[in-house]
């Protein structure tokens, strides 16, 4: 379980990342945070594995605040967090098993990792979540030979290899077509229920947040301004959380498409 | 027709510009001949001595065939001397690079003071580097080499961390939150972008370590331009001209292996 209790966020330049936010997030929920792009749905996101440090208040994963931890106690709670990023953040040299692999190395010693010793079961483990998101087959491509969608799933294998009990996504399907942004989110849909894992999605496509979540987060200027099942939500809650009426962009579309 | 007697234009440049001109051209003149009178060169010296410069090219010629035999050591000795320096060098260049490279030395002041160090190591010629290691540890190729290092150091740090600066910190993030350590981070999501440039400064370091060991002979550092100096003071001229010629030949054939491996690379 995730909690925030008081949770503000002041950058270095004085930008108000996150405002006073207190919210709870439940073991194996799949959350869709919704907002216009600066509404602090990044900052909110990063700041559950500590990619940015929030400045004020409590943020408690498994009863454990967060915000104090350190060194090698911070990179055992980031082990088990694993994070979808919008320009999926491969290495793009590097092979798709290593990339995949990488998943590993918070568990792996610095020098086995920096010789790329694997011990069977994790290089086993790294291929069956390839098979998992059916990507397998590019085992050896490197990581700019593919495509969008593909790199997007391999780093779902990534993800997966971390053996995470949260996945963040930080708008996986921005850079994606309609189609293949319906694939993605089905995948990361299916490791929630099959998996049980707690899901985190920021999205600003409204469409797609109804579809597949399971509760809905609005923000807005660094503040919690909606949340409710996603059965409740409609347009009109949209044009609350964004503060104007809604438009074409607002939608990814393509959703009977089932990808 | 009227305006014709009026305004006649005086060339394709108004009057200040032509004033400007005029006067440039003798301030640069006049600094030239100052300089020349001051250092007591005069152009003029090299037409007036041209017949000293076909005497010594034809001291020079025929070269000594005979004397090639003796050049083999010490070329190899050169050749031994780049290699060491540029594997010493490149392994040293490996962290100092990282640390003087913004996006992965976040701390300015480490940053700061690297960049120092190395603008202060650039600065130095590396045959002024040769003359220091030569009094510090006699003649001889051990001296040449730790000169080499030193100069293949400020040049590679230089260009490495350049290239790290330029590189994609996307990856970085994510190995980041997959809960990898600094040097993890480094070797999955910086090494894998920066190897092919890595290597390519490498051969191209090594090219130049070549070259400047031979000048560094000159001053006792070692390897065959120690032999140069030896039948200049000699002046045994047609042994000279071998080795200049030698030197040549293995030169422009490691440069061509190099370029080609390096192409490859890219």
């Amino acid at each position: 379980m995730i909690e925030f209790q008081n949770v503000s966020l002041v950058y270095p330049n004085g930008t108000q990342g996150l405002k006073d936010i207190n919210i709870k997030i439940n073991q194996g929920e799949f959350v869709v945070i919704v907002g216009l792009s600066g509404a602090g749905k990044s900052t909110f996101i990063r700041s559950i594995n500590r990619l940015v440090t929030p400045t004020d208040g409590a943020l408690l994963v498994d009863s454990n605040d967060i915000l104090r931890l350190k060194g090698k106690e911070l990179r055992k709670l980031r082990t088990k967090i694993g994070m979808i990023f919008q320009n999926y953040n491969l290495v793009r040299r590097s092979t798709v098993m290593k990339n995949v692999i990488s998943g590993r190395l918070g568990y792996t010693g610095t020098w086995k990792s920096i010789f790329n010793i694997f011990s069977k079961e994790e290089q086993l483990l790294a291929y069956e979540n390839l098979k998992r998101v059916n990507i397998e087959e590019k085992l050896y491509n490197r990581a700019d030979e593919l495509s969008g969608g593909q790199q997007q799933r391999v780093s779902i294998a990534r993800v997966l290899t971390q053996q995470p009990k949260l996945i963040l996504a930080d708008e996986p399907v921005a850079s994606l077509d309609p189609p293949t942004s319906h694939q993605v989110m089905q995948y990361l849909k299916q490791i929630n229920q099959e998996d049980h894992i707690t899901t985190i999605v920021n999205l600003h496509f409204i469409d797609m947040a109804i579809e597949y979540a399971d509760r809905i987060i609005g923000m807005r200027a660094g503040e919690i301004v909606f949340d409710g099942p996603a059965s409740e939500v409609t347009e009109k809650t949209f044009e609350e959380i964004y503060g104007r009426s809604i438009r074409e962009e607002d939608k990814r579309g393509g959703g009977e498409i089932d990808g | 027709m009227d305006k014709k007697a009026s305004f006649i234009p005086r060339g394709l440049y108004p009057l200040r510009t032509k004033r400007i001109f005029t006067i440039s051209a003798v301030v640069v003149i006049g600094f030239y001949l100052l300089s020349s009178i001051i250092t007591e060169s005069f152009i003029i010296d090299f037409f007036i001595k041209i017949p000293n410069i076909f005497g010594l090219i034809g001291d020079f010629f025929p070269p000594d065939w005979g004397y090639v035999e003796q050049i083999w050591p010490k070329l190899f000795e050169t050749i031994h001397m780049a290699i060491i320096a540029t594997t010493l060098a490149v392994l040293i260049s490996i962290p100092f690079s990282l640390l003087a490279a913004r996006n992965v030395m976040t701390n300015s002041i480490i940053y700061q003071f690297m960049r120092f160090i190395l603008n202060i190591i650039r600065t130095i010629p590396d045959i002024i580097l040769a003359v220091v290691f030569v009094g510090l540890f006699g003649i001889g190729a051990f001296s040449g080499i730790i000169a080499l290092i030193i100069f293949a150091v400020g040049i590679l740090v230089k260009l490495m961390s350049e290239i790290i600066e330029a590189i994609d910190m996307n990856p970085t993030e994510a190995i980041r939150s997959t809960g990898g350590n600094a040097l993890q981070t480094i070797s999955y999501a910086i090494v894998p972008q920066i190897l092919p440039q890595f290597i390519s400064f490498s051969l191209y370091v090594f090219e130049i370590n070549i070259r400047a060991s031979v000048v560094l002979g000159l001053v006792g550092a070692g390897g065959v331009g120690q032999l140069i100096n030896k039948e200049i003071n000699f002046m045994n001229y047609p042994a000279v001209s071998t080795i200049v010629i030698i030197i040549f030949v293995v030169v422009v054939i490691i440069d061509f292996i190099s370029a080609k491996l390096r192409e490859g690379l890219l």
